[in-house]
């Protein structure tokens, strides 16, 4: 059971260069030798306008994910996680702040910008799934590796060898609907792997999930890892946390602990 | 259950604060929509219902006959011949009336009480006054053809009975009576002419002016036996040639005796024209309602999906299924009134329109009909299906989610859907949500199939129509002038004329069928350039044994090109003819389309005995005719091209595709737009996640793109031949009943342009939910989608 996602794999994959990438030395990435930190966050604020007050749900985050960690994100409900999140991989605007997602400022691109950043770069699990649900689970995974530019048959080949990796090979031709939570979630995984994201983001994953279900997730999560693959997930649930090397808590939008260990000592 | 009650109470107060508004609308648009369409019903009713309600209502008789008033025995004798259950004997007078133009009209009136038979529908003014022998009402075509309305006087100076049989050679001025009648009324019966005068006083005129009489009308109703109309037509033609012998009529040239069946006789082409308007009719309330039912239901399923949560909440605490679908039928249970009193209301006023198109004028109760079960009832089940509806998308919205769900069919990528954008908009298109708030595309498919295929088939029919009202060789009227029994010195003077494009010398005879049956047959004798014919296939008969039929004889017989015809010779025997074609021509006989078989003049001679009929069809050089006509009818009888009744109903129903075809468009169009504008709200959590797997901006508009076209390419796909097959069929039905030919003119210019305009109209209605899920950061559209 092999799952490609490492940087180099990444790399092959997605041989056109981005022209807009403007590369950037990311803070504290001062050795020469030293990979660039996957993800760099300074001074994140959001604050939504509510119908009665404004709600300041991110009051200056900083974050830094090195390269291949695995980093749990844990919070009160309410915190603002989920918003932390949406702002890394750009489906939002933040009010104030920067992120760097693979040396590159997402603060100031365009939408079509972001996008092509986010179709090279970022792979998205949600607590919901949100999957497509007239397409079936293979179709739904493909259309992932479509997007992030793949021919139809390779992107068909993709999607079946993550299917199969993640055990769904004969759940290929099922819609959503006919899945289980667990099912459907790992099929999320897949689609969130398909375009080989060099981080990957994952909300609550296992928070639709029984026990086993969410075991089955974090085992994936771990074998992921352990292949070089970055990831950043927001958990309530400190069992799943305690699968990731490193864990960052979260209260009323800002981050609790000095946050310096993804930063190359 | 008193708590049951007590909850769905509740929940449908809290519904009522919500949705109120959203509801009340939905009421609003549906009670109208329901209305126009009850409204047509009710139309389509009235329209098909005119004629056989004019003939119940002026208590139309089932034989008629005009008898001399040189043989009062043979009228006498009628109302007891074999059949006849009653009888009526009115007077009969020819009058000259004083105009610009030497003008003769019959004047009829009863002298005897006559209850329930043959009583015209005054639909203006009133009947003559029992007492008053200087009241008249006209007939309608009279009244319209003269310019007489109510009040008017007309002079009327009678003709005796020897002046009468003097007809063609001239009698001097009228010897009868002259009398002055004022217009009281103008009636409307089925059909004018004949034994029924146009002009109609009362008793005491018929009193008063009994030495002039020159004939009796009598109007006769069958008992119920089938064989009635044989048994009295025999009867008659016995009784009159008895009385011929004893006392023959002065005037029998101009009266032979013939029984007209009123009741019996219906122009083929005023049902045709019926037909084809209530079809219209129907066509325009089927798409109206779907569209209505679709438009209702999507915006209910949306409106009740979009508070889905709240339902499971309801569930969560113990209300049953069918109690919380309760509560929003109930919740929508005061809009639901008030569609339905709109509705009714609508359907009320839809009592002012008068029947369609030529339909019109035979209109028994011309104003204000309202159809008072349409109202009452309508009314209460356009309520009921709006809170059936309702109570139909509560229940779809608060449905669990089905356990079973069918596998996708192809379990790889189909390659032809190389692009993502084509490959979600696609899938998006065609599958509607339903328990999210898409009423399944299949509906919206088919709805807009059915609207473009009315569009379309009411174009091509409409040009077809108009294209044979302003083509007149179409029916058989090519002819700008014809001259009767033209000599053949006149024939090689108008010949040599320059003004004088092409001239037919024609012969019109009666043969017969081998079988006994009359047939008219025409030939034509070329002599001078082309008199243009039209022939619905085939061609034109070139040498002996062969034929060229009319479409409605055609079809009448059942024959068509290849077949061949029996008829008997002048000299005895029979002989064979091919059709080679179908040829329009007019009848010269009674003026029918299409009833006429047209051979060369050899074959004429050898059909048809006795003398033929001859006369000369003229065209003129463009712009000509006039003065031609000018010229021509100093010495000659000369007539200018007619256009025949069935041609003329057809004229009034131009508009009325046309007008069908805009009303189908509006709301096919409002029924494409609502469903791309919904399609794209629905999919907004779609596009999301496309947004959320990198999807640009660009490919979003793409996906979109693709969605909208593929909505309405099946609907052109489907709907254009569609449309051209409906169109074709009732145009054939309706040109073969009217005699001229039955090929559809295809409005090829629409087509080009409707299919490009209708993908380019998506397209760009596609920019409007593009430039929503620009706007929406995929974050909050994943939020609320
Ligand atoms: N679209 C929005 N509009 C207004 N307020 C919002 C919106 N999204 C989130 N919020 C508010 O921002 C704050 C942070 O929300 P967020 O979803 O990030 O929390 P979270 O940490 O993910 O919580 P949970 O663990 O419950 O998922 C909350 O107070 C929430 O009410
Ligand atoms: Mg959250």
């Amino acid at each position: 059971m092999q799952v490609s996602t490492s940087h180099e794999a990444t790399a092959r994959a997605m041989d056109v260069p981005l022209p807009d990438a403007v590369p950037e030395a990311a803070p504290g990435a001062d050795g020469p030798g030293a990979p660039p930190p996957e993800l760099v966050v300074r001074g994140l604020r959001k604050t939504y306008e509510a119908e009665t007050a404004p709600v300041r749900a991110l009051r200056g985050v900083d974050l830094t994910v090195g390269h291949g960690e695995f980093v749990a994100l844990m919070g009160p409900s309410g915190s603002g996680k989920s918003t932390l999140l949406h702002l890394l991989a750009g489906l939002d605007r933040a009010d104030e702040g920067s992120v760097t997602l693979a040396g590159v400022r997402t603060e100031e691109l365009g939408g079509a910008r972001l996008a092509r950043l986010r179709r090279r770069h970022v792979g998205l699990v949600f607590q919901f799934f949100h999957l497509i649900d007239h397409m079936s689970a293979l179709e739904n995974v493909a259309l992932a590796a479509l997007v992030a530019g793949a021919k139809p048959a390779e992107a068909t080949e993709r999607a079946r060898d993550l299917l199969d990796t993640l055990g769904l090979l004969e759940k290929q031709g099922e819609r959503p609907a006919a899945l289980s939570g667990g099912q459907r979630q790992r099929v999320a995984i897949a689609r969130a792997l398909a375009n080989r994201p060099t981080l990957l983001l994952a909300d609550e994953p296992t928070g639709a999930l029984d026990s086993d279900g969410a075991a089955e997730v974090l085992d994936l999560f771990t074998r992921l890892h352990r292949d070089g693959q970055t990831i950043l997930m927001v958990t309530h649930s400190a069992d799943v946390a305690g699968g990731a090397q490193r864990i960052v808590r979260m209260r009323d939008g800002v981050l609790l602990d000095a946050d310096t260990s993804g930063e190359p000592s | 259950m008193a708590d049951a009650f007590g909850a769905i109470r509740a929940v449908a107060r809290a519904e009522l604060r919500v949705g109120w508004r959203a509801t009340l609308l939905m009421g609003l648009v549906f009670g109208l929509v329901a209305g126009i369409v009850l409204g047509g019903i009710g139309l389509a009713g009235r329209t098909a219902s005119a004629y056989p309600r004019l003939v119940d209502a002026v208590h139309l008789d089932d034989a008629r006959a005009l008898v001399a008033a040189d043989q009062p025995q043979l009228a006498a004798a009628v109302p007891s011949l074999p059949a006849v259950a009653q009888a009526r004997t009115d007077q009969a007078w020819i009058a000259q009336i004083d105009g610009p133009a030497l003008r003769f009209v019959s004047i009829g009136a009863p002298t005897t009480e006559h209850d329930g038979l043959v009583e015209p529908v005054i639909v203006d003014g009133r009947a003559p006054a029992r007492g008053a022998p200087d009241e008249v009402t006209l007939s309608e075509p009279l009244a319209q053809s003269s310019g007489l309305g109510i009040g008017a006087t007309l002079t009327l100076r009678m003709l005796t009975l020897d002046q009468v049989s003097m007809f063609d050679v001239g009698f001097g001025p009228p010897a009868g009576s002259t009398t002055t009648v004022r217009v009281v009324g103008i009636a409307r019966m089925p059909a004018w002419g004949g034994a029924l005068a146009n002009v109609q006083a009362g008793p005491a005129f018929a009193a008063k002016f009994l030495p002039d009489i020159v004939g009796y009308a009598i109007y006769a109703r069958f008992t119920a036996e089938p064989d009635a109309a044989q048994r009295f037509g025999a009867a008659f033609a016995r009784t009159a040639a008895v009385v011929d012998q004893i006392s023959p009529s002065v005037v029998s040239q101009y009266l032979p005796h013939t029984v007209e069946l009123p009741s019996a006789t219906v122009d083929p082409s005023v049902r045709a024209a019926e037909q084809v308007l209530v079809g219209g009719l129907i066509v325009f309330v089927v798409v109206l309602a779907l569209g209505g039912l679709q438009v209702l239901g999507q915006s209910m399923l949306r409106h009740h999906s979009a508070r889905g949560a709240t339902q499971r909440v309801e569930s969560a605490l113990g209300m049953r299924a069918s109690e919380r679908t309760a509560a929003r039928a109930l919740a929508a249970v005061g809009a639901a009134v008030v569609s339905g009193v709109l509705a009714g209301g609508v359907v009320l006023a839809s009592g002012w329109l008068e029947p369609l198109g030529s339909q019109a004028r035979f209109e028994p109760a011309p104003g204000f009909r309202p159809v008072w079960p349409l109202v009452v009832l309508g009314g209460i089940g356009t309520a009921l299906v709006f809170v059936l509806v309702v109570a139909i998308a509560a229940a779809v919205a608060g449905r669990r989610r089905a356990a079973a769900v069918p596998p996708v069919r192809a379990a790889a990528v189909n390659p032809f859907r190389r692009w993502p954008a084509a490959l979600l908009g696609m899938r998006l298109a065609m599958h509607g949500r339903v328990g999210r708030g898409g009423v399944p595309a299949v509906a919206t498919v088919v709805a807009a199939s059915l609207a473009m295929a009315g569009v379309v088939a009411a174009v091509a029919f409409g040009a077809s129509l108009q294209r044979l009202v302003d083509t007149p060789a179409r029916y058989g009227q090519a002819a700008d002038l014809t001259i009767v029994d033209a000599r053949e010195a006149d024939i090689a003077r108008i010949v040599a004329d320059p003004r004088v494009a092409a001239l037919d010398v024609g012969a019109t005879g009666t043969a017969e069928l081998a079988d006994g049956e009359p047939l008219e047959v025409a030939s034509r004798d070329v002599r001078k350039g082309h008199m243009p014919i039209a022939v619905a296939g085939g061609r034109m008969p070139t040498g002996p044994g062969e034929v060229a039929i009319g479409p409605r004889l055609a079809s009448g017989l059942g024959l068509d090109v290849g077949d061949t015809i029996e008829v008997r010779r002048v000299q005895g025997g029979t002989v064979v003819l091919h059709i080679v074609g179908k040829a329009v021509l007019s009848s010269q006989n009674h003026g029918g389309i299409g009833d006429t078989a047209v051979v060369t003049p050899d074959v004429m001679r050898a059909i048809a005995p006795g003398q033929p009929l001859y006369d000369a069809a003229v065209l003129a050089v463009p712009g000509a005719a006039d003065a031609l006509f000018a010229e021509l009818s100093q010495g000659l009888e000369v007539f200018q091209r007619e256009v025949p009744t069935a041609v003329a109903n057809l004229a009034d129903l131009v508009t009325l595709p046309e007008l069908l075809a805009l009303v189908l468009a509006v709301v096919a169009g409002a029924g494409l737009v609502h469903a791309l504008l919904t399609a794209g709200r629905r999919h907004a959590r779609e596009v999301a996640v496309l947004s959320v797997l990198g999807a640009t901006p660009g490919q979003v508009r793409a996906t979109l793109a693709v969605m909208a076209a593929t909505t309405v390419l099946p609907a052109l796909v489907i709907g254009v031949p569609l449309g051209l097959g409906a169109a074709r069929v009732l145009w054939w039905q309706l040109a073969t009943a009217t005699g001229v030919a039955g090929d559809l003119a295809v409005p090829g210019r629409l087509l080009i342009v409707i299919v490009p305009a209708v993908l380019a109209g998506a397209l760009l209605l596609s920019l409007a939910p593009a430039a929503r899920a620009a706007r929406t950061p995929p974050a909050v559209a994943l939020a609320t989608g």
